[in-house]
């Protein structure tokens, strides 16, 4: 209990602060849970995803079905993520925390900041999920497990965005996700498959805004497709589809290849080489992505 | 490089064509993969393995106080030899498994999924310490993943 209260306290104010300390303190928190393995939810290794950029559990670009940790009935789970990513004239920065209620209800919250290193300054979101489970495991039930879930974004400060041609400032978005383990599907590896359908007006993700002159709220699909190597490793690619709403902003659908590993049920690690293709005017945005979760 | 937008959301429908045309492919390896010549029951190791297995669960759950509690109105050596026979006839091997069937097994326990899940990862670690490969291992879980609704209907 101790524990819990040490965390929440301790991400709100870390929103401000660098990664480096971020990840210090995830890293001793986690060093300590390590220590204690009764702490560990009772869900098999990998079945809480790892975090993706907006908060919830996913593949990193995504949204999976899966709720966070390992949190099982009657059990509740705890994460804390640090990732960012480089690409060729920005960088993102996401810090986020989700807790996962009887592997019912997973709550998220993620800060995002993207540094606009050739334009100049930056833009930060605040993005807070919930997620529900409908139905179905991702491991044992025949039709995988089903989730819905709702993301409300908040600008912090919407000047940039409102001067491309966003109509808001703040949005919500709203997705259906399915996922499922084939056992032994490819060369005896399990393979992990996801398809989100998204409901969303958001511009980037909502880093330039809601809507625009091309259009308002669409629904977009977003696929992946992974294997695990061994039981702790998984590597494969994921898929975004994305509205395109700014004339003046164009906007392509992101890819990437990630692999994640599993050190235990309480760390993780994430690497990716994304494909985010045309961001703000300047275009084939590529690069890596690194992220690390702390889960009890 | 800047595309006319018509052009530009066809390549958007054409990337996400072959993103999903690769999912399916892949489905479709994960089909004739599971079409093996030799059966799985030969790929853990026939009776000397599965039997090696179950003793080493049995360990395992000794030792685990949360599951071990089910265990205690049971005939250890009635539930291994029911066990095995039961790995063997789902692993395609010459046996039959005679036993009760898993709800009626199970049936008011106050099984949660915790319990599930904890005897899936002694399961695993049993078969990885008597060295039965990945692929086995995986296509074994795979074969006994869908009991879970039979195992968890009258708790």
């Amino acid at each position: 209990m101790t524990v819990f209260q040490l965390t929440l306290t301790t991400i709100s104010p870390l929103f401000r602060h660098s990664l480096a300390v971020y990840l210090a303190l995830c890293l001793a928190v986690c060093s300590v849970l390590i220590a204690t393995p009764t702490l560990a939810g009772s869900r098999i290794l990998g079945t809480g995803a790892v975090s993706a950029i907006e908060g919830a559990a996913g593949g990193g670009l995504s949204p999976w079905a899966v709720l966070s940790s390992t949190a099982s009935e009657q059990e509740v789970g705890i994460t804390a993520a640090a990732s960012r990513a480089w690409v060729d004239d920005y960088q993102l920065t996401v810090t986020g925390a989700s807790v996962n209620i009887y592997d019912r209800l997973e709550l998220s919250v993620a800060r995002q900041t993207l540094d606009l290193e050739t334009l100049g300054g930056e833009l930060s979101q605040d993005i807070y999920g919930v997620k529900l489970r409908l139905l179905g495991d991702v491991l044992y039930h025949p039709w995988g497990i089903w989730s819905v879930g709702v993301q409300h974004k908040r600008l912090v400060d919407g000047a940039i965005p409102t001067a491309l041609g966003a109509d808001n400032t703040r949005g919500n978005d709203m997705y259906f996700s399915a996922s499922k383990l084939l056992f032994g599907a490819l060369a005896g590896r399990n393979v992990l498959l996801n398809a989100t359908l998204r409901n969303t007006d958001a511009n980037q993700g909502g880093l330039l805004g809601f809507g625009g002159d091309q259009g308002n709220h669409s629904w977009v699909a977003e696929g992946s497709v992974g294997v695990f190597v061994t039981p702790q490793w998984i590597i494969g690619t994921e898929y975004r589809q994305k509205p395109d709403n700014l004339s003046a902003a164009r906007e392509d659908d992101w890819q990437s290849l990630y692999s994640a590993y599993f050190f235990n049920k309480h760390l993780s690690l994430t690497g990716a080489w994304l494909d985010l293709g045309n961001i703000a005017g300047l275009p084939s945005q590529r690069g890596g992505y690194l992220s690390l979760q702390a889960a009890f | 490089m800047i595309y006319p937008r018509k052009h530009r959301r066809t390549r958007r429908y054409l990337r996400a064509l072959t993103f999903v045309a690769a999912a399916f492919s892949l489905a479709g390896c994960a089909h004739q993969s599971a079409t093996h010549s030799i059966t799985l029951y030969e790929r853990l190791g026939g009776a000397v393995k599965i039997d090696a297995v179950v003793e080493n669960l049995l360990y395992r759950i000794a030792d685990d106080p949360e599951v071990v509690v089910f265990f205690a109105n049971t005939n250890i050596d009635l539930f291994a030899d029911s066990l095995a026979s039961q790995l063997c006839d789902v692993s395609d091997g010459p046996c039959r498994y005679e036993g009760p069937p898993m709800d009626r097994a199970h049936q008011h326990m106050g099984l949660t999924d915790v319990h599930f899940n904890r005897l899936v990862e002694h399961l695993d670690a049993a078969m990885q310490e008597e060295g039965i490969a990945l692929g086995a291992r995986n296509e074994l879980l795979g074969r006994l993943a869908p009991m879970y609704a039979d195992v968890m209907r009258r708790q």
